[in-house]
């Protein structure tokens, strides 16, 4: 045993008072406060400039709400670096520290704190937080359609409700796997101590953070009828609660954006030796992908949104007919965010879902270059699809057979996808724990919602079933029954790592066979009112639709019963359940070698990497490293790559 | 590094964690059914209940229509410029948009169905022209026709329309029934909540029992295409009637 | 390093390199014929029983289509069915604490992707030229055609005949001759939607856009709107009758069409 050094870990490094500045008073309520003191002064200003103008409401109102967005930043300390930086007074080292949550306990995760993990936990909260919000939404919308003309809400209420309940959760399963996951797991996974720019991914948490407040003005201001998908010229008509909508999305936009810039740089520069791409293990590919098509598509999305914002506040005719405008502008506009959107959604859990798959049937990924073409070939495809969106708006007839081409083409490498996936199930030693069961539900589910989307794709079908619940029973068995259920057991799977508790099994797979079947309930129920003709966004509808949506809407109430019991499984795992070793699923990727809980820095000395993460079963590499040599003497200082390493293959 | 081997190594067993309580998953559950009626009274209350609930037809005898008997019933409710006045003490829109033009005093009915209805309607409001002089005609009442200010006529100017009542049944409701009546504007610049008005009177048959939405035609709302405003938000051009 | 982290027994490998196909592949090739069968037989069933009567050709097309991408998705579906069902048959290891033995190093199957993307390739292509083939019938265009403008304004359809002068709220048609819908909107996007009449396309303000649809069935359907369009976007729907073509001139008249444009708008083109 050598005398080496007891190695100094960096979050017990002693720091000065006034480490942190301004940091040190900041928190979420300093940013309430900010947010709502600054919106005030915003509204006052602008209702004193334009009263009585024919479009000041909406200027009123966006305003008001553009001012709450940078009001509540400010709050939280999310410009204080750039502010210091022009001001020639840049952050220390000890504030650096301090910013990275070192010395503050628990109060950390209130606070803008720019340690990947403590980004990632509070994703992961935000990210149930908007489901559950959803979800009770959802509860609201199958009561109404419990019975043909129900009198439990007006049309308005309902609409608005709908609009709600999409972007919500849309806003939550794109930010479901690449918020808590990519963050917390990714630079881990590769070797590094953090993501490439910690300030910008704390930044990006709370921007998101200060657009769900704009969501929720909806309700306070009047609703819109318009769907998630807001359409123009109905969206210029609706009341000014369309202009916070366009404020949610801006702000949205805004944090997704700098997220994605973060995860690229970060897999780019920052692999640790002998991280070749080769070698990246299937999720860190799965996430920047997913980030790159989302820098690619929504920016249309904002797009879109600022015409709307300048036709609704100044009168401009982007979206008007009547004066020369075309809603088909918004539509394309929006489509061409809208179907990569859906691969942006798709793509990191499917990536998670595969390491998970990998690990419990203890074989290697199958097909690791076949995954990673198909990947491409999805994300390249995805964004010449986006016109059979609206192959029955009449917008361009002709384009409709090309548009039909390109999206039958998608199924050619998500065949691909499936094939890896069972690959990796073919003669493995199927460990059956939890994260494993929503593996097989995703292939359950996946399959029937991909198969879907190809009658879709068929332009006379397609006249039979767009803009009808079919379309919403077919969405909803991709991205709820395919990506969360996959985003699921990405979280039973990170769960040990993240919370340093293992999940309960017995409550999680009860939790597992409510959803599965209510699942199947609800939206087998869904499909059937399509089948039969009901159109979407309907606040009643025809007698004839009503064992369809009575199977659908006791199918959604059980759904929401076996996610609440997941909820609890969560909660209680995290504050009481049996405490994590560090690999409990003995896996192979780099965020297994580390400690749990993981210190600051993520590795007390730097990995060198010679293998990728899918060792198993390969006789030459035994799945652990040999016991480690005994460290290079007189080498006290930390972080070196000559000692043992703990990467993904062993020391040859 | 092989102190830090060592501490880990000497890390104490793992804690076992304390048992799942059947306690805590009944809180979660009730927790999620305590929000999620909550969430359910707010929207209903919110939503759908009209500004000053609803006014049932007064039955006034029995009618002969097409040699069928049934029963004669009475319906009335005015048009008002605007919602911020109120009549005989009784606010025209509570809580409402003071300055949008409304349906008064309130905007759901109640009918007997197959029962003869004659409708009295006070028209104060200003108007314009129409989107699709379609809706200038008289469609689906006795004869085909109406009063105004004791005229009897089947079409009004379409350029000089003030509000319709134009009513459906919901999906599935009588489909056949269809009832669209347009209402005269009040010429020249001093309309008001008191002031000239047109009297509107016509009759229809109701259908079978359900419910039917009835809404204005005319665009006297804002933005794009003048339906916005208060013809886009329930409540003002827009209710109910329910055929019982 | 953490202790924990080292297995105490560490994984046996496998002692030679197992075939990728062996019998096991036997047991789901049947597992997979049974749920082909199964798939087969919903396809043929469900789509007649729970889409509504179509009264058009277009209408039949749907069906048809629904009928033939659900055959050719059974067997697809079921061998990934098929394949994982038979993992949870014979090679499931249990939910223990610690992880079982691991399994062969199959990191990939160069043939079978192959093999793979060449059927699913082809099968891409059959649908595909389906697709268009009917994309092409349906744009066929019918000179004789009867012209229907419809008009979506919030919250009621209007149709009118153009030569005629009839505009009305209910759709009727006369059996067996084309017709050519032309659609438009007067405030924002609304979408004319039938399904038994096979027909869907929007209605936008200031553009006409068009679609062509037979009936070939006596019968009544329903028209709904299908693009949000507002509070009321439920209640925009119309009722809609095919009839024969002398019913449909006898419906113009009682429209207020002349006697002879009535006649002359029923029978052109028939």
């Amino acid at each position: 045993m050598s005398t080496a050094v007891t190695p100094h870990l960096l979050e017990d490094t002693p720091l000065p008072p006034s480490a942190g500045g301004i940091y040190r008073r900041q928190n979420l309520l300093t940013a309430l406060v900010t947010g709502v003191g600054l919106a005030f002064v915003g509204w006052l200003v602008s209702h004193a400039v334009l009263q009585g103008s024919h479009w000041g409401t909406d200027m009123v109102v966006t305003v008001t709400m553009a001012c709450w967005v940078v009001g509540f930043n400010l709050g939280i300390g999310t410009f204080n670096a750039p502010i210091r930086w022009l001001a020639g007074h840049d952050q220390s080292d000890a504030d650096l520290l301090y910013a990275a949550g070192v010395g503050q306990g628990a109060r950390r995760y209130w606070k803008f704190c720019t340690d990947h993990k403590v980004v990632g936990t509070q994703y992961l909260v935000l990210v149930l937080i908007l489901f559950f919000a959803g979800g009770g939404i959802a509860m609201m919308i199958r009561t109404q359609l419990i019975t043909p003309h129900s009198s439990f809400m007006s049309p308005q209420t309902y609409n608005t409700l709908v609009t709600v309940h999409g972007t919500a959760m849309i806003v939550a399963t794109i930010i479901m796997v690449t918020g808590p996951f990519t963050n917390f797991i990714m630079p881990i996974m590769i070797g590094a101590k953090d993501m490439a720019f910690p300030r910008l991914n704390a930044a990006s948490f709370w921007v998101v953070v200060s657009a769900v407040p704009c969501l929720l003005a909806v309700f306070f201001l009047g609703g819109v009828n318009a769907g998630w998908t807001t359409y123009a010229p109905l969206s210029n008509q609706d009341p000014v609660a369309m202009d916070t909508f366009a404020l949610t999305i801006l702000t949205f936009v805004t944090s997704v954006t700098l997220a994605g810039v973060n995860i690229i740089v970060t897999m780019v520069t920052m692999r640790v030796k002998g991280m070749t791409p080769g070698r990246l293990p299937i999720f860190a590919w799965g996430s920047v992908i997913g980030s790159a098509l989302g820098l690619y598509a929504m920016p249309a999305f904002f797009l879109a949104m600022v015409y709307m914002i300048v036709d609704r506040t100044t009168g401009s005719s982007f979206y008007v007919a009547a004066q020369g405008g075309t809603g088909w502008l918004y539509e394309n506009v929006f489509w061409i965010m809208g179907h990569p959107e859906v691969y942006v959604i798709l793509i990191p859990p499917v990536a998670a879902m595969l390491e998970v798959a990998s690990t419990f049937a203890r074989k290697p990924l199958f097909g690791y270059f076949v995954v990673l073409g198909a990947f491409v070939a999805i994300v390249g495809l995805s964004i010449m699809v986006w016109a059979h969106h609206m192959f029955t708006t009449g917008f361009a007839p002709d384009l409709n057979g090309p548009f039909m081409l390109t999206t039958e083409l998608i199924s050619i490498p998500t065949g691909l996808l499936f094939l890896c996936i069972v690959g990796t199930l073919w003669k493995g030693s199927i460990w059956t724990r939890l994260p494993m069961y929503f593996v097989y539900l995703f292939l359950w589910n996946f399959i029937i919602g991909g198969v879907t989307g190809i009658y879709l794709s068929d332009v006379p079908a397609d006249e039979a079933f767009h803009n009808g619940m079919f379309v919403t029973a077919h969405f909803h068995y991709t991205l709820l029954g395919g990506a969360m259920i996959a985003a699921v057991a990405a979280l039973c799977y990170w769960f040990p790592k993240v919370t340093g508790r293992m999940l309960n099994e017995r409550i999680g797979k009860t939790a597992f066979w409510i959803i599965a079947v209510s699942f199947q309930v609800t939206y087998l129920g869904m499909f059937w009112e399509g089948l039969q003709g009901m159109p979407r966004r309907v606040a009643y509808y025809d007698p004839i639709f009503e064992h369809a949506n009575q199977m659908a809407t006791v199918g959604a109430y059980f759904l929401m019963l076996g996610f609440l019991v997941l909820l609890y499984d969560i909660i209680h795992s995290w504050r009481n359940g049996a405490q994590a070793p560090a690999n409990p699923w003995r896996a192979k990727s780099l965020e297994w070698k580390v400690p749990t809980p993981v210190p600051l820095e993520n590795f007390l000395v730097e990995p060198v990497v010679t293998a990728d993460p899918y060792g198993y079963g390969e006789p030459s590499q035994p799945s652990q490293p040999a016991p480690a040599p005994a460290p290079a003497p007189a080498l006290a200082s930390a972080g070196t790559d000559e000692g043992p390493a703990p990467g993904g293959g062993e020391v040859r | 590094m092989a102190d830090v081997m060592e501490r880990t190594e000497q890390q104490p067993e793992l804690d076992p964690g304390k048992p799942p309580r059947a306690s805590g998953l009944i809180l979660t559950l009730v927790a999620g059914l305590v929000v999620v009626v909550v969430l359910g009274i707010l929207f209903w209350w919110q939503g759908y209940k009209s500004p000053s609930g609803t006014e049932v037809a007064q039955p006034i005898g029995t009618a002969t229509v097409n040699g069928v008997t049934m029963p004669h019933v009475a319906l009335s409710f005015q048009t008002y410029p605007d919602a911020s006045g109120s009549v005989n003490g009784v606010p025209i829109h509570p809580g409402g948009n003071p300055s949008w033009p409304a349906y008064g005093m309130t905007n759901e009915f109640q009918v007997p169905a197959h029962a003869l209805v004659t409708v009295t309607v006070q028209q104060y409001d200003s108007g314009g022209s129409l989107n699709n002089p379609w809706f200038a005609t008289v469609r689906g009442t006795v004869g085909g026709v109406m009063t105004v200010d004791g005229n009897v006529v089947s079409s009004v100017d379409p350029d000089h329309v003030g509000h319709t009542f134009t009513v459906r049944g919901t999906p599935g409701t009588d489909p056949a029934f269809f009832l669209s009546v347009p209402l005269p504007a009040v010429a020249g610049t001093n309309q008001s909540d008191n002031g000239p008005h047109h009297t509107i009177v016509f009759s229809f048959v109701s259908g079978d029992a359900g419910v039917y939405a009835w809404n204005c035609e005319y665009p006297c709302g804002t933005m794009v295409a003048g339906f916005g405003g208060t013809m886009g938000a329930y409540g003002y051009m827009s209710g109910f009637i329910h055929v019982v | 390093m953490s202790s924990d982290v080292i297995d105490e027994v560490p994984p046996a490998a496998p002692a030679e390199p197992k075939p990728f196909f062996s019998r096991s592949s036997g047991k789901i090739l049947v597992i997979w014929l049974v749920m082909t069968a199964i798939g087969v037989v919903i396809s043929l069933v469900a789509p007649h029983h729970l889409m509504p009567s179509m009264i058009s050709e277009q209408g039949n097309t749907a069906i048809k289509t629904v009928v033939l991408f659900s055959v050719l998705a059974a067997p697809v579906a079921a061998l990934v069915y098929a394949i994982a069902t038979y993992s949870l048959l014979a090679w499931r290891r249990g939910s223990q604490e610690t992880p079982p033995e691991d399994g062969p190093p199959l990191r990939g199957n160069t043939p079978l992707t192959i093999v793979w993307l060449i059927v699913t390739s082809f099968l891409c292509i059959v649908l595909l030229v389906w697709g268009l083939a009917e994309l092409s019938a349906e744009a066929a265009s019918h000179p004789g055609a009867l012209q229907v403008d419809v008009t979506g304004q919030q919250w009621v359809w209007t149709y009118s005949y153009p030569g005629t002068g009839v505009e009305s709220r209910t759709l009727v048609l006369p059996l067996g001759r084309p017709v050519q819908f032309n659609v438009t909107s007067e405030d924002v996007t609304h979408g004319f939607w039938s399904m038994a009449l096979g027909v869907q396309v929007d209605a936008n303000p200031n553009v006409v856009t068009t679609l062509q649809a037979t009936p070939n069935k006596l019968g009544n359907f329903t028209i709904r709107c299908s693009q949000v369009c507002g509070i009321y976007h439920a209640f925009m729907y119309s009722p809609g009758e095919v009839v024969t073509t002398a019913q449909f001139a006898a419906w113009l008249r009682s429209q207020g069409a002349s006697a002879t444009a009535a006649v002359r708008v029923a029978r052109a083109g028939s």
